[in-house]
């Protein structure tokens, strides 16, 4: 639909074309703006047709219309009508009504068929401690723009108002600022490690599959390394949008990597190089896996690789979480015993071996 | 003739209502012409008015709202030309001398009214049946989103009055039209006025006539059988308001319960020796 104030408004613009065509408003000239500055001063400017405004004020002290005014003659009446004007503007503070200075201007029209509007300016001191500012206005029959700017925003705030709706509370307050690279670090390091403890049960189990071949260091730390450097590649290629698979493969996928692996440890006890190979392949599933869960998340923009890096770095971490368990409750103790392979290797393998071919089975069937 | 102090005081509550009011959302919508009675070929702005109680805010030209806004007399029908967003909303010119007839339909603008004020609204324009349906379905504590459209016409005369001249039918949804000319009405006399509802009689429909000058003092009128109502106007020279709404049940997939229609129907009756209103 078209619309049209005259001056500097085309955020009411776009805020009325996403209101949708179908059913427009019937929108009045009345337009106000509100600036809430750094300083704790508000100033709100009405801008309304004059002679509307002027018989409205007339006839709610009981007098008669107006006889048409020039300029000077409507600033008058204004001014005359303070008191009453006040009576139906509200700005409110945390609900607090505060009492602004009031100061009109009224100026020639452009041309002698437009109407002559007036341009009202209050202004005031926000009360200290206040939060948010709400408004109404009731001297407009037709709907209207209300645009609030503020030191806190970057962009102006429009809604659409009925003559004497009170405005949604406005939030003072700055929102949230952007977080600095430390607190990103903090933050997506925190995120990668609980992806794994306690979130990611089929990244744990997985990696107790890597822990469980063997008790020898070695061994573990070629596993552990093949399957970093994978997960790593494709998580970062996953996230910058180069690589793109559909979880409904890479999750069934990984479901059967960590029931590969365990049946595996059931008859190998040995690293062999095609191991190694294979947690490096499967790690690359996992990675994908990994970038799904981060996507879900959101990165922020401005610290995007800081993000995806701690993010690994807590995955990595959680990983080793997982394996230094491991290694505390069963590894340090039992490693050497004869039956370690036979009692805690093998039925343990089996048991999550059990768990990923069931979870494989249920993945593929959503 | 009544006090002024009486008269004073009957405005200050009428504005304190229709102020109070505010945030009504269906306000009464009417044509103010720069004159109602223009030189022939005198340039006229034609201004519409939101509001209550003939307490109006104008309205700008809305290309995306208007469904037909025209000039019709004695040489045709001519569309009422104007910026969009511009007030007043459009001009026109009354070739020759005549009544002519300045009328606006709107497309349906759309607006959600809490139970409260919704039901304030049916009592207040006499939707007394809408009312009733709502409190028949348990409805009357719920809020509604409403469809209206506007159904306005303007009376304007240039040059003498004739008894030969009339209204027109526009074919609005909503429709008011003077069976006399009210420039020719005389003291005392009524003003016949028909109300259509899609080109038929509506029967019922609550009527009421306001002066500008005197909006407190409502003439009001149900149509009978035929849509037809006889108001007997004040002699009170000035802008005078006709108006009624209509509602209906809002068609299915329109995402409103209700639709309803303004119809309104403003001229002048001007302050003669005593023979005239």
């Amino acid at each position: 639909m078209m619309y049209s104030f005259k001056q500097r408004n085309w955020p009411a613009l776009v805020a009325l074309l996403c209101c949708g065509v179908a059913h427009a408003h019937e929108i009045g000239t009345t337009r106000v703006s509100v600036l809430l500055k750094e300083d704790r001063t508000y100033d709100v400017e009405i801008v309304t047709d004059a002679s509307a405004l002027a018989e409205k004020l007339e006839a709610s002290a009981g007098g008669s219309v107006p006889a048409k005014l020039d300029p000077a003659g409507f600033q008058v009446l204004f001014e005359s009508f303070g008191p009453t004007f006040r009576q139906r503007v509200k700005i409110a503070f945390d609900g607090a009504e505060v009492r602004p200075a009031i100061a009109y201007s009224v100026a020639p029209p452009i041309d002698p068929t437009s109407a002559t509007a007036a341009t009202i300016h209050l202004t005031g001191q926000m009360p200290a401690g206040t939060h948010h500012f709400t408004w109404a206005f009731g001297w407009t029959f037709a709907s209207y723009a209300l645009t609030i700017r503020s030191a806190a925003t970057d962009n102006p705030a429009t809604e659409w108002l009925e003559g004497g709706q009170s405005s949604a509370p406005f939030a003072l307050a700055s929102p949230a600022k952007p977080l600095n690279r430390l607190h990103t670090a903090w933050l997506y390091l925190k995120l990668g490690f609980t992806h794994i403890v306690p979130l990611g049960l089929d990244h744990m189990l997985f990696v107790l599959g890597i822990y469980l071949l063997s008790r020898r260091a070695r061994f573990v730390l070629w596993q552990v390394s093949a399957f970093t450097v994978a997960h790593s590649i494709t998580l970062g290629l996953s996230m910058y949008g180069i690589v793109a698979v559909s979880p409904r493969i890479v999750e069934p996928l990984i479901a059967l990597s960590i029931a590969y692996v365990a049946i595996e440890n059931i008859f190998l006890s040995e690293l062999k190089p095609w191991r190694v190979a294979l947690v490096f392949a499967f790690g690359l599933l996992h990675g994908m896996g990994f970038a799904g869960a981060l996507k879900e998340l959101g990165l922020p923009r401005s610290e995007f690789v800081t993000a995806l890096l701690t993010f690994n770095v807590g995955v990595e971490a959680g990983q080793m979480a997982v394996i230094g368990a491991a290694f505390t409750l069963v590894g340090w103790h039992c490693g050497n015993r004869a039956w370690y392979r036979s009692r805690i290797v093998v039925p343990a393998s089996a048991a999550i071996a059990c768990t990923a071919v069931y979870w494989t089975i249920k993945r593929l069937s959503f | 003739m009544r006090s002024l102090g009486f008269r004073r005081a009957a405005s200050l509550v009428v504005a304190a209502i229709a102020l109070s009011r505010a945030p009504l959302s269906a306000h009464d919508m009417w044509i103010e012409p720069g004159t109602f009675g223009p030189a022939p070929h005198e340039i006229v702005a034609v201004k519409l008015r939101v509001g209550q109680d003939m307490l109006g805010d104008p309205l700008p030209r809305d290309s995306g709202l208007i469904r037909q806004f025209v000039i019709v007399d004695a040489s045709g029908s001519r569309p009422v030309v104007g910026r969009d967003g511009s007030n007043p909303a459009g001009f026109v010119s009354v070739p020759q001398p005549g009544l002519a007839v300045i009328g606006y339909s709107s497309n349906p603008s759309s607006v959600e009214e809490t139970a409260e004020k919704f039901n304030q609204y049916l009592k207040d324009e006499g939707l007394d049946a809408i009312a009733a349906l709502r409190a028949a379905r348990h409805e009357t504590g719920a809020g509604v989103h409403e469809q209206f459209s506007r159904c306005a016409k303007s009376l304007v005369l240039s040059g003498p009055p004739g008894g030969a001249q009339g209204d027109r039918v526009l074919g609005f949804a909503l429709e008011l039209v003077a069976e006399r000319n009210p420039y020719v009405l005389h003291s005392g006399e009524e003003l016949p006025v028909r109300l259509t509802y899609q080109d038929h009689p509506l029967a019922g429909a609550l009527v009421v006539a306001m002066n500008r000058l005197n909006p407190s003092e409502k003439i009001s009128a149900r149509t009978g059988h035929d849509g037809r109502v006889r108001l007997r106007l004040r002699p009170d020279a000035g802008m005078w308001l006709i108006k009624a709404v209509h509602m209906i049940p809002a068609p299915a997939g329109s995402n409103a319960e209700w639709t309803s229609y303004w119809a309104s129907l403003t001229f002048e009756l001007r302050a003669t020796s005593g023979e005239g209103l």
